[in-house]
């Protein structure tokens, strides 16, 4: 039996009703519901739920707990992603250089990617520990008798997030710049030596603007990604010293599910929702121009 | 051909699978309750649940509970906020109890469980603090009686020729004696949700009252932790440290005297419990009157409201409740009985114990934490100012000053 063109039309959308109907249920109603609460002082434990309009929002710019996790979340992603772009393409040329026991080195750097958050930062809590940690133990062969504690300072509590951070998802960015390395013809390298480039000519020459396009594409989801961290600094510091290394999306998690204030974590979501949305906005309009 | 093969090979797993988890499903026990506990990471765990199980005739389901205590707290406010009936009983701590017992998500066990003739068996005060809602119901069975104790290094005591720690001049000089090379007097857990207890505790043996810090008590026992840390008494890298890391150092014997919760499990497990190496002590008297302070703790078994097996949860808390279970909960978990009259038939007089909660309970005025239904915020948030006081990032006046701004916004 031939079935008409007309009702070929419908195949695809009813292929796709399930999951279609998943999402409804799993993201785009508690969108709706976050917008809404936003809009509410819904504390659970006092039992207080009255609609409040923008007070919510309002309230974020005199929180001095919300504008310390701000400045940290900005601290922390412009920070670990300059480093991502640095260190990932510098790992990425040297995983690119043909030496024996490549495949192995580009399989093993892999590993602390692979790894849960959580454990990193439980382990990074004892690492970093000024007593009985490994990071303080490698310090004292170099400088005998050496005494600190990373975790309770701002600054070094705050480079010691990072650094885990950075532990973890560097190799990942590495690979993923590698495959594209991949893609730039040997002979390129070949012309240009043949007229006399040398071989920091040829990056800044070649290889940086062929692989900046594809470098540019993974900082869109690498910075999402850094901007929704919450489980390293969760398992690592609870947001201590204080709460100085207090993620925004650590924020968040606190007022929603320890504090119970719905409606300020719902008002919270929704401004780093526009955020995310705005910066994937541009880095997409940069990326587009950089392929025109 | 090869393409057909590998795909029906596929399927046919899939479809396996499928049937293989749904005869697991229906292959499932039936069960009368379910329990949501902290304990099931203890070895003897297996033990007293078979224990229960024969005691009650109870099929129990178990559910574990996360260690970390924010996972936790969340977990367990999620399922009793959204009146989720898959958990009957759950374990839940001071701080959850402070937060939920005024919510209408526990049952009130005054009828059924908690009745009047082992209701004076219990810690009064503990249980009018914290487990009693603002209606007079009792929301939850205690499952132990605990003491935010003192406990001391005798190895260090006896190195110093230190006999006595009966008064705050006394502890200072232990500190002064003690510390030094890596070593300290005290020593604590400053971690942001940790410290409050000891913050706490401090103001209660300088006579203050933690929802008061316009109180010159309370100002005194702030100033005297700071000097402490500017003395080298105790340790300003603690603010990072919770129990776990905080017992390891003790074990070490890098600290000469530190308040801690239960019997010891931790300093046991590396040998040194006993009379001549780690144990608890009398809390120094630093009011110079004869009075004492304690904190006393406990984690309770509380009633979902939403459960749909409520006569096999009634069933469960009576034995919780009774001597048999809570002896086996000594016996199993060296929980102290929060029943006295349980605790006094059933701790033999061997155990150490014994003699320093029986001296806590008579010659300290025993209290409940301070707490408020906001609890884990109200904590977070005096934990934070604490450690800034403590960095001299503020004075202790302002420390006192945004303090008592946190009493007022979260007691009203």
């Amino acid at each position: 039996m031939a079935v008409s063109k007309k009702s070929m039309r419908w195949i695809p959308w009813i292929l796709i009703l399930p999951v279609l109907l998943i999402r409804t249920f799993t993201t785009i109603y508690p969108i709706f519901v976050t917008i809404k609460n936003s809009f509410f002082d819904i504390r659970i434990l006092a039992g207080v739920d009255d609609f409040v309009g923008f007070a919510n929002y309002l309230k974020v710019f005199s929180d001095q707990k919300v504008i310390t996790s701000i400045t940290f979340t900005v601290i922390f992603t412009v920070v670990s992603m300059a480093l991502h772009i640095v260190l990932g393409v510098m790992l990425a040329l040297i995983l690119n250089m043909k030496f024996k026991g490549r495949r192995f080195i580009r399989t093993i750097v892999l590993i602390p990617w692979a790894m849960p958050s959580v454990v990193i930062g439980m382990a990074a809590k004892w690492a970093f520990n000024n007593d009985y940690g490994l990071i303080n133990d490698f310090i004292r062969w170099f400088v005998p008798g050496y005494q600190n504690s990373w975790l309770i300072n701002t600054g070094s509590a705050r480079a010691a997030v990072i650094a885990m951070d950075l532990w973890k998802d560097l190799p990942f960015f590495a690979i993923l710049v590698l495959s594209g390395l991949q893609f730039v013809s040997e002979d390129i390298y070949e012309a240009a030596r043949v007229d006399g480039a040398n071989g920091i000519q040829c990056f800044f020459r070649i290889t940086l603007p062929l692989i900046a396009r594809n470098v540019l594409t993974l900082c869109i989801p690498f910075t999402l990604w850094r901007l929704t961290s919450f489980d390293l600094v969760y398992a690592m510091t609870s947001g201590g010293p204080g709460e100085d290394t207090a993620l925004i999306a650590y924020r968040i998690t606190m007022e929603a599910f320890t504090n119970l204030n719905i409606g300020y974590a719902g008002a919270l979501a929704i401004m780093l929702f526009l955020v995310m949305a705005v910066f994937s906005w541009l880095n997409i309009r940069v990326t587009s121009r950089l392929a025109d | 051909m090869k393409k057909k093969a590998v795909s029906i090979l596929l399927a046919a797993a899939l479809a396996a699978g499928m049937t293989g988890n749904t005869a697991t499903v229906f292959a499932g026990e039936e069960y009368d309750l379910t329990l949501y506990s902290i304990q099931t990471t203890d070895p003897d765990f297996d033990e007293w649940l078979a224990n229960v199980e024969e005691a009650t005739g109870l099929n129990i389901n178990v559910i574990a509970a996360p260690t970390d205590s924010d996972t936790r707290q969340q977990k367990v406010t999620t399922i009793l906020s959204t009146g989720d009936s898959s958990v009957d009983i759950l374990e839940v701590n001071d701080e959850m109890c402070a937060a939920f017992k005024n919510s209408g998500w526990l049952e009130g066990l005054n009828d059924t469980v908690m009745t009047e003739d082992i209701r004076g068996e219990f810690p009064q005060g503990y249980m009018a603090d914290m487990i009693t809602d603002k209606d007079g119901n009792i929301i939850g069975v205690p499952s132990y009686s605990g003491y935010l104790a003192f406990w001391v290094n005798q190895e260090i005591l006896d190195e110093l020729g230190i006999e006595s720690l009966d008064t705050k001049d006394d502890f200072i000089a232990y500190m002064e004696a003690a510390s030094g090379d890596g070593r300290y007097g005290y020593g604590g857990s400053w971690e942001k949700t940790y410290v409050f207890n000891e913050i706490a505790q401090f103001v209660n043996m300088f006579g203050g009252d933690y929802f008061d810090w316009t109180r010159e008590e309370n100002k005194e026992a702030i100033q005297f932790l700071r000097d402490m840390v500017a003395n080298g008494w105790t340790p300003i890298d603690q603010i990072a440290d919770k129990y776990e890391q905080m017992n390891p150092k003790a074990n070490d014997g890098k600290y000469g005297s530190w308040f801690m919760w239960g019997l010891g499990t931790d300093y046991a497990n590396a040998d040194m419990l006993g009379a001549d190496k780690i144990h608890m002590a009398m809390v120094p008297d630093f009011s110079g009157k004869g009075e004492r302070a304690i904190f006393t703790d406990s984690w309770s078994y509380v009633l979902n409201t939403a459960s749909e097996h409520k006569d096999a949860a009634i069933t469960f808390l009576n034995y919780m409740a009774s001597e048999g279970g809570m002896e086996i909960a000594y016996k199993t978990f060296d929980r102290y009985p929060a029943r006295a009259d349980v605790a006094e038939k059933v701790v033999p007089d061997s155990d150490p114990s014994k003699e320093m909660y029986t001296r806590y309970a008579t010659e300290c005025n025993v209290k409940g934490r301070p707490m408020v239904a906001q609890t884990m915020e109200f904590i977070s948030d005096m934990g934070t100012i604490f450690q800034s006081c403590m960095k001299d990032e503020i004075t202790v006046d302002e420390f006192c000053e945004k303090a008592q701004q946190y009493v007022d916004t979260y007691t009203n």
